[in-house]
């Protein structure tokens, strides 16, 4: 068995997902906007899962609305948002947010919209204070990711709840990294859309969820039957409810102790390849960051040498973003925290979840330095490119 | 421990069953698509041949899948760029005609590709490539033309030493096209009736003089006349860069007879055309001399067979090799057209001994 470190990519179905969604197999699969019994069993389950996600970020089930997974509920976020505001057209969102969030707002560009996107500092932190400046009476809407998918980065985001209502913006969290890693609230935060993913806390890809403030301030995109109150048109894909029911709750049981838990393996593995690599680097600031990940600088390697390298040891990391075909470009989170485009190309993301144990980072701490120096040596990066 | 060798894959049919014979001969196989050209921006129509694109390296991944060995994809486009790329364009400019199969496999798949196989422990590198390696009983290794002599490749590995050949599979250089294709469909691989692809990945138009502008400053092109070997001139052109020597099409001169580049002159711009005869050479001067077999003895003459393009048939010749890497060829009986930047490899037999980029043509004694 691999030694699996890319969480952030998408976590092992849990065990808790895998047999609710046994039992569901079992089970007629009728359609939960089905009139008959076994319509109504299915969407018996249907709300059992809302509710169960809900409870998650401390919303009530009503608020919740089901979609494909992150990148449909960031489009539901972002192109629902602005078809309320006609009349605004500026968007504030951050250099370090996730694809489905840039390239949504880089279609709005196109179309006229003002977007602006603020930098990071060097931890990858968003200064609320840089916000609130560029923040007015023509926002629509102000969309930032809650956890940083490559460097773990927490932002301080609660500040901004109230200068958006201030300014009569709305506000976006993209939560899908912090979901089930760190306690939530969407009280606390005052956001009026959040953004979560089933597959990142141990459900089966291809579900997601779209928490709605009110669902006055926000349009469908997708027409069609008047499923999930009218914001999402399509029959609910209920296997997929029902597995990130199961996991977002099991998720929240384990969640004290386990973010204790997989904090101290990702900072034994980190003090242990620190002590045997000189120059090792970790981006992201020491604290206020997501426990089970690890964004490290490896000197004098391509971190994609180094990614091959691991996996033929059976440690399976990421990094960056693979592109259509195959070739994996520089993290754009790492340049907007101001690395050079060559420390960003030795790079790479360790992100720990609930299946690993300390017998497993004892393995990967004992092998990654001597891959490491094997890689160094063979392939320099004085010989990468032009000689 | 099985050896384990790291595979480069196109996703063409070569590499592919390339690939899954190491695999069936029990080595722990690494299979890797190399990303060489930038990736076009616009979508294009398909452009079966020109390697690199999304559907070939998904061919290669399907063939990994098959055959159960791990596969990547590896960026070497900045490699690709600054040794091969950059490199084909500054030879044109300089009025040569450059190879960048040959710069290729010496500075990607024998150089980049090998630093990379290393790091990640692998024993060896293969490649579909059409090439024999035999290891004699001394211990020394051999490079041979392939079995099937219409797809022969050694003309673009004569770079190779010993330290390469020794860590080097050809899992093809016995076997014939056809046998290849067969092979692919016993294997059921996707790829067994793909198209060939061209010779020059990164230019899939084949408009060499276009690529080159593109790549280039207006100031560096070297536009210039056409003259006769008097130095009349007959015509302008718009850049040494558009002619190769031997070339026939394209000179803008009218009238009479056909003429033929002969010679270019990139510090002057002036490109000199002649009739077909007077492009014959006695021989030329090689740069950059390798020998597969560095102990081999290369004082005085040697006997050889030189092939100055890939094309061409091997003609005898006499090769003298100096001490700084250079190499006069005589020709022993009247040479073709010699077309500076083009590899000369020097053969005996079926054997690649060595060779060199050529320099310049040896003028014919004058006879007429």
């Amino acid at each position: 068995m691999p030694i699996y470190l890319d969480h952030n990519a998408g976590a092992p179905v849990c065990a808790e997902a895998a047999a609710a969604v046994a039992r569901l197999s079992a089970d007629m699969g009728a359609n939960p906007s089905s009139v008959h019994r076994s319509g109504q069993r299915s969407r018996r389950m249907l709300e059992v899962a809302r509710a169960q996600v809900a409870s998650i970020v401390g919303a009530e089930p009503r608020q919740i609305v089901f979609a494909s997974g992150g990148t449909e509920s960031n489009n539901l976020a972002i192109f629902g948002a602005i078809a309320t505001a006609a009349r605004r057209r500026k968007i504030i969102s951050s250099r370090i947010e996730h694809s489905s969030i840039l390239a949504p707002l880089a279609e709005l560009e196109r179309r006229g919209f003002d977007v602006v996107r603020v930098a990071p500092d060097s931890d990858g932190r968003i200064d609320p204070e840089r916000v609130l400046a560029v923040l007015d009476g023509e926002t629509a809407l102000v969309t930032l990711g809650l956890a940083n998918s490559e460097v773990g980065t927490i932002q301080d985001l609660a500040p901004l709840a109230s200068m958006c209502a201030t300014a009569g913006a709305l506000f976006h969290i993209d939560a899908a990294q912090a979901a089930g890693r760190i306690p939530l609230d969407v009280a606390v935060l005052g956001c009026d859309l959040m953004t979560l993913s089933g597959h990142k806390l141990g459900a089966h890809s291809g579900i997601g969820a779209l928490y709605v403030r009110d669902f006055t301030r926000i349009a469908p995109i997708m027409f069609g039957g008047p499923h999930e109150s009218g914001l999402r048109a399509g029959t609910p894909n209920l296997p997929g409810a029902v597995s990130f029911g199961a996991a977002a709750e099991a998720a929240m049981n384990a969640l004290g102790a386990e973010s204790v838990r997989i904090g101290s393996l990702a900072a034994s593995l980190f003090t242990r390849l620190r002590e045997a690599i000189p120059g090792l680097r970790l981006n992201g600031p020491m604290t206020g960051r997501l426990p089970n990940t690890l964004n490290l600088t490896f000197p004098g390697v391509l971190g994609e040498s180094m990614l091959i390298a691991l996996d033929l040891e059976g440690i399976e990391v990421s990094m960056g973003s693979a592109c259509a075909a195959g070739a994996v470009e520089p993290s754009h989170v790492l340049l907007a925290m101001g690395r050079s485009v060559a420390d960003a190309r030795s790079s790479l993301r360790f992100s720990l979840g609930r299946n690993n144990t300390a017998q497993e980072i004892e393995t990967a701490a004992a092998i990654i330095p001597d891959l490491w120096r094997r890689v160094a040596a063979a392939e320099p990066l004085s010989e990468v490119g032009a000689r | 421990m099985r050896p384990r060798v790291l595979v480069a894959m196109s996703g063409g049919v070569d590499s592919s069953v390339a690939a899954a014979m190491v695999r069936e001969q029990g080595y722990d196989v690494v299979g890797v698509a190399m990303r060489l050209a930038p990736e076009p921006s616009a979508p294009v129509a398909k452009r079966r041949g020109a390697c690199c694109s999304h559907d070939d390296f998904e061919d290669a991944r399907r063939v990994a899948e098959r055959m159960d060995f791990p596969f990547y994809v590896i960026d070497l486009r900045a490699d690709f760029a600054a040794r091969v790329v950059d490199n084909f364009v500054s030879e044109y400019l300089g009025g040569r005609t450059p190879n960048p199969c040959v710069m290729c496999n010496r500075e990607i798949k024998f150089d980049r590709l090998w630093s990379r196989a290393r790091a990640l422990a692998a024993d060896y590198v293969a490649t579909g490539h059409y090439a024999r390696i035999e290891r004699a009983a001394d211990g020394r290794f051999h490079l041979l033309r392939a079995a099937d002599l219409a797809k022969d490749q050694s003309y673009f590995l004569f770079t190779l030493g010993q330290d390469e050949l020794a860590r080097t599979i050809f899992p093809l250089g016995a076997m014939t096209k056809t046998e290849v294709r067969a092979r692919a469909r016993a294997l059921g691989l996707a790829t067994a009736d793909k198209a060939e692809s061209q010779e020059i990945c990164f230019v899939p138009d084949g408009d060499y003089a276009s690529f080159v502008e593109r790549q280039s400053d207006p100031a560096q092109l070297r536009p210039g006349a056409i003259v006769d070997r008097d130095g009349t001139r007959l015509a302008a052109h718009l850049g040494v860069h558009r002619f190769t020597v031997g070339q026939r099409r394209g000179l803008g001169v009218a009238g009479g007879q056909r003429l033929y580049v002969r010679e270019i002159r990139p510090a002057s711009g002036e490109v000199v055309a002649g009739r077909r005869e007077e492009l014959d050479s006695a021989g030329l001067v090689a740069s950059r001399v390798s020998l597969v077999d560095d102990s081999l003895a290369l004082e005085g003459e040697l006997s050889v067979a030189v092939k100055i393009r890939h094309r061409h048939c091997a003609i005898p010749a006499t090769v003298r090799v100096d001490s700084e890497r250079r190499a006069e060829i005589r020709f022993a009986s009247g040479g073709p057209a010699v077309t500076p930047g083009q590899a000369c490899v020097f053969y005996r037999g079926e054997e690649v001994l060595g060779g060199g980029f050529i320099e310049r043509a040896i003028a014919q004694e004058q006879v007429n």
